[in-house]
């Protein structure tokens, strides 16, 4: 009871630390694909009185991706239903060029008014209409959760390795007096820390593989029966094999500067 | 015969120098001599042991042990001169989560013998301090006297040089400590190991020739 005690204590803030990093791998996955949907579903609308190159807009600024030209046709068409056709001409003639203008990546509210500065300040350049209120708002929500999750990851953390130092204490208590003798006796390092290596990889890798396992579980079990669309059509990113990696060489290196510490605090004989 | 232990003014402190416990003291030990040093409580004798393993930097001086001199030896050339050594300690210093067989054979799984020989060995040092039948029994299990013996059987695991003991019947009722000192009696005389046994007192029943060391006002003197 108290052998599996021991571990658990150790096991369980290892395993906080673990979850909390691959969560924030999940959600960074996941809303990779959010976060493109937002970069590619946002454009701008530039009004122009002659019609203007991408490349022209790409020296205006550098931000800017792509240009499609919306057809002023189609635009006629719906206005002047009706109208005869030497009335829709001249409407034709009149209207001034509209682009619908991509962006290279997900910018803040400032870099968006800076973009219409550039481009407004084109003599060719009418107007340009940047649509911030909605996206500004998906933006900055977004920036939030993320921030969030970062500093409740932070946190979860700090506690956590507490924890673990805490039972590195108890494990240097219970381990002192024969890594002292063995000392003594002329034993290298390696050799008496052996055993509390071995034990602390031991429970390392129990921590990475019960991770593992639990975002398995969501990954096969509650995904499908979620509900939850977005979870549904990223099953993928709810675990990749490469996880399994990224969680056992963190916990192993936490392991590894737990124990050392451990080791090297345990130096000297007592009286 | 050359000396196996050999002190030049040495001087050790504790505090970064500040408690000068034994002051330019200077002595030499030859090979397969019985060595007694006494002393009042708190006079330095357990400090010169644990100086004369490696456990405490000697401040001033020159303190030879096997050829190593202990004031410049780095950790891993200390590392290698304990595992030439046999040492005994009042509180006996076995490891209570392991078997008598695995302390006793401590020296040798440190030095990377095979299971078998630790195995073997185990039996003959155990038959020799008369523990054969408790050989899977842990320390605990065991009295003081038997506790020690384990010890004894654990300094002469691998034929040590010297064998460096404190204060090794301290704790221990009269039988008892007169099997200890048997056994030391045996090492030096039939393995011709240097012996240097610190004690606040020299045993009446002892019967090989020894030399005496007294420490007193800091400094280390030979009775004669």
């Amino acid at each position: 009871m108290k052998f599996i005690k021991n571990h658990l204590m150790f096991i369980l803030p290892l395993m906080a630390i673990l979850l909390g990093i691959e969560f924030y791998l999940v959600f960074d996955r996941t809303t990779d694909s959010y976060e493109k949907g937002l970069k590619e579903g946002y454009s701008m609308l530039v009004v122009s009185h002659k019609p203007i190159s991408l490349k022209t807009l790409q020296k205006l600024n550098s931000h800017i991706s792509a240009s499609e030209k919306i057809e002023r046709k189609n635009i006629v068409s719906e206005i002047a239903k009706g109208v005869s056709k030497d009335a829709s001409k001249e409407i034709l003639d009149a209207l001034p060029h509209f682009y619908s203008v991509r962006l290279d990546s997900y910018l803040g509210t400032s870099q968006l008014e800076q973009i219409k500065k550039d481009l407004e300040a084109h003599s060719n350049i009418k107007r340009v209409e940047t649509f911030g209120s909605s996206y500004s708002s998906s933006y900055r929500l977004f920036s939030f959760i993320k921030l969030s999750l970062k500093i409740f990851i932070a946190f979860m953390a700090v506690v956590s390795l507490f924890l673990i130092i805490k039972q590195m204490e108890i494990w240097k208590y219970a381990h002192r007096q024969r890594m002292q003798v063995m000392e003594i006796f002329g034993a290298p390092l390696m050799l008496r820390s052996g055993i509390l290596f071995k034990v602390a990889m031991a429970d390392a890798i129990i921590a990475a593989v019960l991770t593992s396992l639990f975002f398995l579980y969501l990954k096969f079990q509650w995904a499908e029966n979620s509900g939850i669309d977005m979870m549904m059509h990223n099953k993928e990113a709810l675990f990749k094999t490469t996880d399994i990696g990224i969680l056992l060489v963190v916990a192993l290196s936490i392991v590894i500067v737990a124990v050392y510490t451990v080791v090297f605090s345990a130096k000297g004989v007592e009286e | 015969m050359s000396n196996v232990i050999s002190a030049s003014g040495i001087t050790l402190a504790y505090d970064d120098g500040a408690k000068e416990i034994i002051k330019n003291a200077t002595f030499n030990i030859k090979k397969g001599e019985f060595v007694f040093i006494t002393g009042p409580s708190g006079s330095g004798k357990s400090t010169l042991l644990k100086a004369l393993y490696g456990q405490l930097k000697v401040n001033e001086g020159n303190l030879v042990i096997g050829g190593l001199d202990l004031a410049t030896a780095r950790t891993r050339k200390l590392q290698e001169l304990r595992t030439h050594l046999g040492i005994i300690f009042q509180d006996y210093k076995l490891v209570n989560e392991w078997t008598v067989a695995k302390n006793v054979v401590l020296p040798l799984m440190i030095a990377g013998y095979s299971v078998d020989v630790q195995n073997t060995q185990a039996q003959r040092l155990l038959k020799h301090v008369k523990l054969s039948e408790h050989a899977d029994k842990y320390p605990l299990e065991l009295s003081g006297g038997e506790q020690q013996r384990v010890g004894v059987a654990r300094a002469l695991a691998k034929n040590p040089v010297v064998i460096l003991a404190d204060e090794p019947t301290g704790n221990l009722d009269d039988y008892s400590s007169n099997v200890i000192w048997d056994l030391m009696e045996n090492a030096c005389q039939q393995l011709e190991t240097t012996v240097l046994v610190v004690t606040h007192k020299i045993p009446s029943i002892f019967s090989l020739p020894y030399r005496h060391f007294i420490i007193e006002n800091k400094g280390v003197y030979e009775v004669h």
